[in-house]
């Protein structure tokens, strides 16, 4: 019923335009938003600045709780009944587009492609077309360590940080069953995601390099030391049983506040590839807000995107909610440099693979092999596990 | 064979004779089944041939206003009187040209492509942007087709009526008979077709929120709407039986994965009905045994895990029973390693039906002791009597009287497990993942899967196809065991 009524306000949208008689000018323009729930306050905050800014229209601004990681789900479920202007996890922005639930970013372009990261923009581009405004550039992980248990020398190397840690009686914790940390070390071994010409995501998880991250991983994962689990886990463990962990920036301040000057962050260690030592790799992931291609007020709603991922937005949710800038200019004042965790996210950066190119079927197998790790199931050869596991994110 | 016979045959044999009599009882089942089919065929045909034929022999037969009524609708009803009936025929005529003309035929042209284009863009140079167009949407064209289809069947259903009233009329002026007027039509439908004017708002609600929502769903299975081919983006066409083919063939990633989750679903529904079941009743029978004390207050105490809504206790138990749980960690300082309860797929399958039953007994315990304290306390007396030990009273006469009493019950509680959602969801979310399934673990049932393959995947096409196989082992499940129950073959004997 929805979609009708949709189909025919769009139609009447439709002819209003062309027959260019519309309604009057003081017409209201309706919008929904959707951010995730520790943002509402400050998305309403925002919006409220934003028509300050209008004074010129009327608007009717309303707001949904969709956090960045389900955007995809829930736009996907019904395409005409999602959010104008909703934030989402850079991802998701293939399957968005395959869909055409996103429209194409043209108003202002120059200008935001100029100000931000060129990391961010092309992890909003898709086949050379901006799909998405960049919010953050800050969804990667690094590692936080306690300062009392390991020095600066130790967590360059994970080999080392496992020594010190079993001497100790210490654990190093990482989520190895899941595929977004999983991957640092095939990525560190030099695997590549890509999208192959048929749309299915290509991989080489299993090449040399490849099995040789994977007995890293076994070894890894069977070490006394280790500790997986969610974040959770991390939180409740951290400064006691856990004394270093891989995790990201919205975890920051609790773990700021559990070490407390023993707080530490840093880069992913390297880790024994065969016989030699390579840097862990990590995925570079964005926030992103996109407008939907079905919305009644393309314009506006655009406008709205571009005013959520302002510079001085941008600087807001640092300050409000420790998110790392992707704005040039704001990612390079003084304050955000001096942030410990966005520091060390920075300096991992260096070693990340953009996520874009990472497609839906990439997650469950490797979480999967994840998990077999874990569970010390070595029934069978890693590199039998690998071709399965490739051939499962290859697709059917 | 006579049943004195059955009884002096060793047990294997007896054995034996039961399974073979099973097997005949299932053969005479299909071929019972069979023949209806074909019974209904045949009827189907003759149906439609008498209707072919009542069609054009009516038209010969009728005279001008019933041969108009084969172009307007109602005119049978109108010329002779019946004006509202009349031009109710009419108006819905009227109603349907409009709404093929300016809305069904369009998207039922497309029905056998499910579209074609896609949307278009046009540049607005004043506001910097594409307006988009939008183009073909196959599910709107599936979903509008649907109801075009139906609505199309209704229609030529009422049309036939209308002639047939035609007619009607025709023949009872002939013989001289007054026809219906519109007060007559109404008080009829408050008497002899009460029934009609009671149940056509439901039927009308079942047929528009149940039947055609289900149509559409089961067409999908017949497309490739999956995570490659959403509309509005991209559209999805028609593929026959390929996604059964895909599930069902041997080679492929799918086929593995549904073989798999499909047995465990089964040896979970089993377990899972048979362990509340059994225990459930074991419980109840201690409790109701002579000599126990406080059976009230021990019914109180198991009915009160009924209290704590079920998805409570569920979420409590995945984080009781996680890796880092509370159990693990009481089991640490105890010395003991943790145990792997939702993570290993073997203990975790354990796991889950062991809970299970935690959750479900308290439920088969009450509804078995209403049932125990039924049984007529002369046929223990008399069993006693005649020396039979508690081991004999239970199989010779507690078990039978609950089997047939419980039969239904155990069916659908065996359906029920089989898309047991909550437990499986809940407990383990399906996890652990299995390296050689596609986007399913190892305790999966086919309805989390399906809700993964929905949700997480949008592979709505092998979710379609995955629903209509669960619908058809649930089915064929519960006819064959009802129908050869106790409770099914003599149905009438307690009444």
């Amino acid at each position: 019923m929805k979609k009708t009524v949709a189909i025919l306000l769009s139609i009447l949208l439709i002819t209003a335009l062309f027959t260019g008689c519309g309604a009057g000018p003081k017409q209201t323009v309706t919008l929904k938003v959707w951010g995730s729930q520790e943002d509402q306050a400050m998305l309403t905050k925002m919006v409220d600045e934003f028509k300050a800014a209008n004074k010129g229209k009327s608007y009717d601004i309303t707001f949904g709780v969709v956090s960045e990681a389900d955007a995809k789900t829930k736009v996907l479920e019904d395409p005409s009944a999602a959010a104008d202007v909703f934030a989402f996890a850079n991802d998701q922005i293939k399957d968005l587009v395959n869909a055409g639930a996103l429209y194409e970013i043209t108003r202002n372009k120059e200008k935001i492609t100029s100000e931000n990261m060129e990391g961010s923009i092309e992890a909003s581009t898709v086949d050379g077309k901006l799909y998405a405004y960049p919010e953050t550039a800050d969804n990667g992980y690094f590692m936080y360590y306690d300062k009392s248990v390991f020095s600066a020398d130790d967590v360059k190397s994970l080999d080392k940080m496992l020594e010190v840690a079993n001497a100790k009686g210490k654990k190093v914790f990482m989520d190895v069953s899941n595929g977004w940390y999983i991957a640092s070390f095939f990525l560190g071994a030099g695997g590549t995601l890509t999208v192959g010409e048929d749309g299915n995501q290509k991989c080489d998880f299993n090449n040399d390099n490849g099995v040789k991250a994977g007995e890293a991983i076994k070894a890894f994962t069977a070490d006394p030391a280790f500790l997986t689990g969610d974040d959770a886990v991390l939180k409740g463990g951290i400064g006691g049983e856990i004394a270093a962990g891989v995790s990201g920036t919205w975890n920051a301040e609790d773990i700021k506040s559990i070490l407390g000057d023993n707080y530490a962050a840093t880069k992913l260690p390297t880790f024994t590839l065969g016989s030699e030592q390579v840097q862990m790799g990590s995925f570079a992931g964005y926030k992103l807000v996109g407008i939907s291609s079905q919305t009644k007020f393309p314009v506006d709603a655009m406008d709205l995107g571009e005013w959520l991922t302002n510079e001085k937005n941008q600087i807001t949710r640092f300050e409000t909610r420790a998110m790392g800038p992707s704005n040039k200019k704001a990612a390079s004042s003084d304050a955000v440099k001096a942030n410990v965790a966005l520091a060390a996210l920075a300096e991992q950066n260096q070693f990340a693979t953009s996520q874009k190119d990472v497609l839906g079927t990439y997650w469950a197998p490797a979480e999967a092999f994840g998990t077999a790790m874990e569970a010390k199931d070595y029934s069978k050869p890693i590199k039998e596990m690998l071709d399965t596991m490739v051939s499962q994110i290859e697709g059917k | 064979m006579q049943y004195i016979d059955y009884v002096t045959l060793p047990w294997y044999k007896k054995i034996v004779v039961r399974l073979t009599k099973a097997a005949k009882n299932l053969g005479h089942n299909f071929v019972a089944l069979i023949s209806k089919i074909g019974k209904f065929l045949i009827s189907a045909f003759t149906g439609i041939v008498g209707g072919i034929k009542y069609f054009f022999s009516t038209f010969w037969k009728g005279d001008i206003r019933t041969k108009l009524s084969y172009l307007f609708m109602g005119s049978g009803c109108l010329l002779r009187g019946q004006i509202v009936r009349g031009l109710a025929f009419l108006a819905l005529q009227m109603f349907y040209i409009v709404y093929m003309v300016s809305f069904g035929w369009g998207q039922l042209k497309l029905f056998p492509t499910l579209g074609t284009a896609t949307k278009k863009e046009i540049w607005d140079e004043v506001n910097q942007i594409y307006l988009y167009e939008q183009g073909d949407n196959s599910m709107l064209i599936l979903l509008f087709s649907v109801l075009t289809i139906a609505i199309s069947i209704v229609m030529f259903y009422l049309y036939f009526r209308n002639i047939r009233m035609a007619y009607e009329n025709q023949q009872l002026l002939k013989a001289g008979k007054k026809l219906n007027t519109i007060v007559d039509d109404a008080r009829e439908f408050l008497d002899k077709k009460l029934h009609v004017t009671f149940l056509s708002l439901p039927t009308l609600g079942v047929i528009f929120f149940t039947a055609l929502p289900l149509i559409f769903m089961i067409l999908i299975a017949f497309t490739n709407y999956d995570k490659n081919h959403q509309p509005p983006g991209s559209l999805f066409t028609w593929v026959g039986l390929e996604n059964f083919r895909n599930i069902l063939s041997g080679r492929d990633v799918l086929a593995t994965t549904f073989k798999g989750v499909l047995a465990w679903t089964i040896i979970w529904a089993i377990f899972a009905t048979f362990s509340n079941y059994i225990l459930g009743m074991l419980l109840a029978l201690m409790i109701n045994k002579k000599g126990i004390k406080f059976k009230s207050m021990w019914r109180t105490i198991f009915v009160i895990t009924i209290a704590v809504p079920q998805f409570v206790t569920l979420l409590l138990m995945s984080r009781l029973l996680d890796d880092r749980g509370a159990v693990n960690i009481l089991l640490g300082y105890l010395g003991m390693g943790p145990v792997k309860f939702l993570t290993d797929a073997a203990i975790a399958r354990v796991t889950v039906i062991v809970v299970n039953i935690w959750v479900g007994v308290p439920y088969t315990m009450l509804i078995t002791t209403g049932i125990l304290m039924n049984i007529p306390a002369e046929l223990y007396e008399s069993a006693r009597i005649d020396g039979a030990g508690p081991y004999k009273t239970f199989t010779k006469i507690t078990l039978p009287y609950m089997l047939f009493v419980t039969t239904p019950y155990l069916i659908t509680q065996f359906v029920s497990n089989i898309n047991n959602f909550n437990v499986i969801f809940l407990l383990s979310g399906g996890n652990p993942l299995a390296l050689d399934y596609y986007q399913a673990g190892k305790t999966d049932l086919l309805v989390t899967w399906l809700y993964k393959l929905t949700v997480n995947y949008q592979d709505y096409n092998l979710a379609s196809t995955i629903g209509i196989m669960i619908f058809v082992i649930s089915a064929a499940a519960s006819l064959i065991v009802y129908n050869s129950s106790s409770s099914a073959k003599k149905e009438g004997m307690f009444q």
